[in-house]
């Protein structure tokens, strides 16, 4: 038994840094230039690490007064977090802070999203608020609370998920009402496919919906024995990738799937629950977390699984690759975070 | 799930605006128990809330995709409790208050429905607080209060010093009609001792119908003609698990809409522990909880708090899942 644990931290022990932060990890990402990256805690702190060395100190930075509610990486460098405080903050890839925008007291600041064109976005109760180079460009209001936001790869279009459906927005129109795709229900976290072509929503129940933006084809893709936390579409848009199973289930976009389609399902066998996936930036090969805190990657084409971190340290609560596709970082509920190199050396 | 508890207790406090909610909540904030709260509320009344952990929240009832229109839950407490277990270190419960006009059932039932709230958090208690000099206008006028002390496992009967002690018999009546097995608390200004309202556990299987009826449950409850009442039934001989669940779960399922809370404390036939059953509007919560007590009768006993209920036909249903006599 030992010895499959010993196997399975390998790539960890020997390739990397772990270390204990005390605190749920509830995002891990790296900086768009691939110099930082950053663990965003449920104690309102973040630690960077320079990925030039992955081994050294991670610097400590009190972000936000309670907690971090969501991260991602911001424009060029940096990261953009959103807090119980009612802050949208910037972290430099350095550590120094700037607020973007103080979004009210008492107020949370539950989704964050940026795009390299200069475009932040930031969810409060129903409000999405949007900020470009220069500064607030406006405000839209949704009939619920926001549960998820996203741009699209060209930074056209931001998306927002609610209750009966997501709304997309034009970054750069005024128009007073968005597109709205409807179905019944409450809708999370959202996603556009890398082409732009589909966005795809998780669920309260345990099911994702998806819209096929040229003819308003819905897509129900259902099954799963827990909420789907976690998807990932791989870099050319194939596949979706899927947390919310024991296994990773990865539904087709191609060859006119996912309608009529099975998913394809990767590392399953052993009944812990996927939680994070994150599909590799350039090659069909998908990072997965699981509940007993297993963290691996699998290729896709030929089903090949090489795990990264052995189980034991927390459910994985997030999960993310560099732009470049060599390095990997991950964190847990009960605060353990790693960074993982995978470069050919 | 191991037998240390880990969930967070949530105290439900409800009840119609000038009742005396953020009085009550002021008062369990301030007092020198030690523990911290995070408070969650839904609208600003004329007091503030004193505490370091305030959440504003809307409140947002969404009905779950699963075909049963009284399968609703409170989409911002979903958010919002999901949230705060990233930092549960940091406070020992949670109180969310809700609007006065709210229904109960969906602020109960998000407990029941969403996996990481039911995962992370138990609900404790739904406190409900009247106004003792307005609650029987708010009972002619509004169905809202009539739910409220449906759902409730504490009523605190407030304002008492507005009223004389026939008018507070009057109102009690009233209350016990709707829910006998709610403790009646009287306080002014909602003076009640903290234990009487937190950590009371009365979600708990273990302390199903632990209290005995204000009053006694032989005849019907409802004399006032109130909309809601309550209806109890008890059986000597042993149950028969599989038709009580067969019954239990066509009753729920057609009648779930109007039967807001069921509870039962169970004998079934060849089992040695009690079952204990409960149940908000159809979504159920069974388990055995261990033997019965030493010298108690093994009786079976349900209990219906809810609309239009068919006495003898409910009568008739829970007689009909005794056990056939075996031969011996």
């Amino acid at each position: 038994m030992s010895e499959t644990v010993n196997d399975a931290d390998f790539l960890l022990s020997s390739r990397g840094k772990g270390e204990d932060l005390g605190a749920w990890v509830v995002g891990a990402t790296f900086s768009r230039d691939g110099k930082a990256a950053a663990f965003a805690l449920g104690d309102g702190t973040l630690r960077l690490a320079s990925t030039a060395e992955l081994a050294g100190e991670w610097k400590r930075v009190e972000a936000h007064d309670g907690a971090c509610l969501s991260m991602v990486a911001d424009v060029a460098s940096g990261f953009l977090t959103g807090g119980d405080d009612g802050q949208l903050l910037r972290t430099a890839n350095d550590g120094s802070t700037e607020v973007i925008a103080n979004l009210g007291t008492m107020k949370w600041v539950d989704h964050v999203a940026a795009h390299p064109d200069g475009l932040r976005a930031a969810s409060v109760g129903k409000k999405l608020h949007l900020f470009g180079k220069a500064g607030k460009l406006r405000e839209m209001e949704h009939p619920s609370s926001v549960g998820g936001i996203a741009f699209d790869t060209k930074g056209k279009r931001v998306a927002a998920g609610h209750y009966n459906g997501a709304s997309l927005w034009f970054v750069n129109s005024k128009d007073g009402s968005p597109k709205v795709l409807p179905w019944k229900g409450s809708h999370q976290g959202v996603w556009f496919s890398p082409d732009g072509t589909h966005v795809v929503t998780t669920m309260q129940e345990n099911s994702l919906h998806g819209w096929r933006l040229s003819d308003g084809q819905d897509m129900r893709m259902s099954g799963y024995q827990a909420k789907i936390k976690s998807i990932s579409f791989t870099a050319k848009g194939r596949w979706l990738a899927t947390a919310g199973a024991d296994c990773i289930v990865l539904w087709p976009f191609f060859a006119g799937g996912p309608m009529g389609k099975p998913p394809m399902e990767l590392a399953g066998g052993d009944g812990i629950l996927c939680t994070q996936v994150a599909c590799h930036p350039q090659h069909e090969v998908v990072a997965a977390g699981f509940d007993d805190g297993l963290v691996l990657m699998a290729e896709i084409a030929s089903g090949k699984v090489v795990p990264v971190a052995a189980p034991g340290r927390g459910a994985i609560s997030s999960l993310a690759w560099n732009p470049a596709g060599t390095q990997l970082a991950f964190g847990t509920e009960t605060g353990f975070a790693g960074l993982v190199d995978l470069s050919k050396r | 799930m191991s037998d240390t508890d880990t969930t967070v207790p949530v105290t439900v406090l409800t009840g119609y605006l000038g009742a005396g909610k953020t009085t009550l909540l002021n008062r369990i904030l301030s007092e020198e128990h030690g523990k911290k709260y995070a408070v969650v509320i839904n609208e600003f009344g004329e007091l503030g809330v004193d505490n370091d952990l305030v959440i504003d929240a809307d409140e947002e009832v969404f009905e779950m995709n699963n075909g049963c229109i009284c399968c609703t839950v409170r989409g911002d407490l979903v958010r919002i409790l999901s949230s705060l277990m990233k930092r549960r270190q940091k406070f020992d419960g949670i109180i969310v208050e809700t609007t006065g006009l709210a229904d109960p059932a969906p602020v109960a039932q998000t407990f029941y429905m969403d996996e990481d709230v039911k995962r992370a958090t138990r609900l404790d208690a739904i406190v409900t607080l009247v106004d003792a000099k307005n609650l029987a206008a708010r009972l002619d006028d509004s169905k809202e209060a009539a739910s409220q002390i449906a759902f409730a496992d504490i009523v605190v009967l407030n304002k008492m010093d507005l009223v004389t002690e026939e008018e507070a018999a009057e109102v009690e009546r009233r209350i016990r009609a709707i829910n006998p097995y709610a403790e009646i608390r009287r306080a002014t200004k909602s003076e009640v001792p903290i234990e009487a309202v937190m950590g009371r556990e009365a979600f708990k299987l273990e302390r199903i119908l632990e209290r005995e009826p204000e009053f006694l449950s032989g005849e019907d409850n409802h004399s006032h003609n109130e909309d809601i009442m309550s209806l109890s039934f008890e059986v000597d001989q042993p149950l028969d698990e599989g038709k009580f669940n067969q019954w239990i779960g066509e009753l729920l399922q057609v009648k779930g809409q109007d039967l807001l809370r069921t509870k039962g404390v169970l004998a079934f036939e060849g089992q040695d522990d009690r079952f204990a059953f409960q149940a908000v509007h159809m979504i159920a919560d069974g388990d055995y909880i261990g033997p019965w007590p030493e010298g108690a009768a093994r009786k079976s006993k349900i209990v219906f708090i809810g609309r239009d209920l068919n006495r003898p036909r409910l009568r008739r249903g829970f007689e009909g899942c005794i056990a056939a006599p075996v031969a011996e």
